[in-house]
């Protein structure tokens, strides 16, 4: 294996679509990181949401003939709503259990089911939606990329800055990052438990949503994909430190640049391995995550 | 409580008749040709992983998602000593045919597991609590499963390794050696926590600051739950390679060998003995009867059952119904 520093213009290209690809984790990442931080739970069918929401937007574009794009307009708020009831319906008693198993559990068993539910109903073969604007790019910095990686990219932008202000500027935030860093205590100042998960996994949901309408816009994808989103997204998460939002958005980039330069300078076929071993050695040396500074002891 | 002894008796009666039972099964005509003679093969092996998260998880409190690892590195160990392309000159001469259903190489394959889970075990359970340690494990059995894809001729890459099958003619000896493991596994970690090993490790999982104080070495407990958890899952690995004859990345390293003794555990019940082989007899049973009954829709049903279980017997079968609230 030869080790030549490629050409900057190559670089520049390789860095760019990374971190436009690693935005898709990031915000799968906020997702994950609002519903880990709330309830502990590790929210293994987030993926499978993603995929739920892509095959939506699918749907919606082919049948009723609304831009992906546009769709963002029904998926978030469907998104928003489907969370709520999740949490209601399946998650509000477990959340209540000291055995954290069974929300593990009721996550795995949700993934399942859709992903099934998804194969029953859209077959397993490879889905893709193709607008008229699918293979156009667009010329950032002298490099091309696509329309589409870009436009996901901005969706990722604006729902992690949409999440990190409601928590900033918001009661109900101010709440849900309370509970965050210590649910007890939370609980002693008189923040309902219930409604704060509730609210982050409404968030979360409406989040999945959103990464959805990118994944649905920029690549193929069929009911078993989204596992692999999972634990990219909880790559992303580690990366960035659980239990900080802009940070998962970050580490979703960071995570999408290694990759782009494994895939280039080692081979594709050890991308996961060498995200999964950064993964491993930032959880070991560093688990508050690259990006956070601690705001506990400011 | 008098209350609590009457029904651990009465479980062990009901295990030692269904054990005596599962033994004689066999002697009925007809019974290794049957339908329920590979479906009981199945329930072992299932039980026996099931009983090895039990042991780190349940038992030790360290939530392990890499089980499936182990029950791969296993897997891969059996078939590449056995179909015995790999071993050199001298010492497959003095050992030639590294025979089937040999136990050497089934001690390996747990050897092996076992090895890798104090390699990866001694940094994560050092470092890592809780959440931290179950997301370590998951990004563990990914690169396992990542580096035996491109493990180049030695894993046979992509395909995988295939093993000898000329000597498979029936199923019986995979029956007998399945249910052997899983009442032996059953039998050795009563053993083992009943020893004073087996209470430093529930001191550990009530109370690791606590069990630290008292002298005890929490890491040392730990790594080697973990290890022996992994163990248990190798040689399950290696007895579901002499079912199959063949070890693929996609089919050892699935997370279906994690995730179903999982859910097994927790729905029989989790820190039992019983739990774990009750939890794969009643999973398996709903999972192959939605198979049959509903083949097109069997996944949405097992993914709606273990909801469905989650929410309404969250504290398991055993703790349920046993009476016994906590090992």
């Amino acid at each position: 294996m030869t080790f030549n520093i490629p050409p900057p213009d190559i670089l520049l290209q390789l860095s760019l679509n990374g971190a436009l690809g690693g935005a898709m984790y990031g915000v799968a990442a906020v997702g994950l990181s609002l519903i880990f931080g709330t309830m502990r739970l590790i929210f293994l069918a987030q993926g499978a949401m993603i995929i739920l929401a892509a095959y939506f937007v699918r749907a919606l574009f082919y049948g009723l003939g609304i831009d992906p794009f546009l769709s963002l307009l029904i998926v978030v708020p469907v998104g928003l709503g489907v969370g709520w009831l999740m949490y209601q319906g399946l998650f509000r008693r477990a959340a209540a259990a000291e055995d954290r198993n069974i929300s593990l559990l009721i996550a795995v068993g949700l993934m399942f089911l859709i992903q099934n539910l998804m194969t029953v109903i859209w077959g397993g073969n490879t889905a893709a939606v193709v607008t008229s604007y699918t293979a156009s790019g667009i010329e950032i910095l002298g490099v091309r990329t696509s329309f589409t990686r870009s436009m996901g990219f901005l969706i990722a932008l604006a729902g992690t800055g949409l999440v990190v202000l409601f928590l900033r500027k918001t009661l109900v935030g101010k709440a849900v990052r309370a509970a965050s860093e210590d649910m007890e205590a939370a609980t002693l100042m008189g923040i309902s438990p219930h409604r704060v998960n509730a609210i982050a996994f409404a968030i979360g949901i409406a989040l999945a949503g959103a990464a959805g309408v990118a994944v649905a816009t920029t690549f193929p994808f069929n009911p078993f994909a989204g596992f692999i989103f999972s634990l990219k997204a909880l790559v992303a998460l580690a990366l960035g430190g659980i239990g900080n939002v802009a940070g998962a958005l970050a580490g979703g980039i960071l995570l999408g640049l290694i990759e782009a330069y494994v895939q280039y300078f080692i081979s594709g076929g050890w991308t996961n391995a060498i995200a999964y071993g950064v993964f491993l050695a930032v959880l070991m040396f560093k688990p508050e995550g690259l990006f956070s500074r601690p705001y506990k002891k400011a | 409580m008098l209350k609590q002894t009457w029904p651990k008796q009465i479980w062990t009666g009901v295990a030692v008749l269904v054990v005596a039972a599962l033994v004689l099964l066999p002697l009925l005509p007809g019974a290794i040709d049957s339908y329920a003679f590979s479906f009981l093969f199945f329930v072992f092996i299932y039980a026996i992983m099931a009983q090895g998260w039990n042991l780190v998880a349940g038992f030790g409190g360290q939530i392990s998602l890499g089980n499936h690892a182990f029950f791969g590195l296993g897997a891969y160990t059996t078939a590449i000593l056995w179909s015995g392309n790999y071993l050199w000159g001298s010492l497959y001469e003095a050992y030639p045919r590294i025979y089937y259903f040999d136990p050497v190489t089934m001690v390996l394959g747990g050897l092996v597991a076992a090895l890798a889970a104090i390699i990866i075990g001694m940094p994560l359970l050092s470092k890592l609590r809780g959440d931290y340690f179950a997301l370590g494990t998951l990004g563990f059995g990914e690169i396992v499963k990542v580096m035996f894809i491109n493990g180049g001729d030695f894993t046979g890459g992509a395909f995988g390794v295939v093993a000898p099958a000329s000597t498979f003619d029936t199923l019986l000896p995979h029956y007998l050696v399945g249910l052997g493991l899983m009442v032996g596994v059953a039998l050795a970690i009563r053993l083992l926590m009943r020893s004073r090993y087996g209470l430093a490790l529930i001191a550990v999982r009530d109370d690791e600051m606590a069990a630290s104080a008292n002298g005890i070495d929490t890491l040392r407990v730990k790594v080697a739950a973990f290890a022996g958890s992994a163990f248990i899952a190798g040689i399950a690995g290696s007895l579901y390679t002499y079912y199959l004859f063949h070890v693929g990345p996609d089919s050892v390293f699935d997370l279906d060998w994690m995730l179903l003794p999982l859910m097994m555990t927790v729905v029989g019940g989790t820190g039992t003995l019983l739990g774990p082989i009750l939890g794969a007899f009643v999973m398996y049973a709903v999972f192959d009867l939605a198979r049959i009954v509903v083949p097109d829709y069997h996944p949405v049903i097992s993914g709606l059952t273990i909801i469905l279980a989650m929410l309404f017997l969250p504290k398991g079968l055993m703790r349920s119904f046993g009476g016994r609230v906590r090992a």
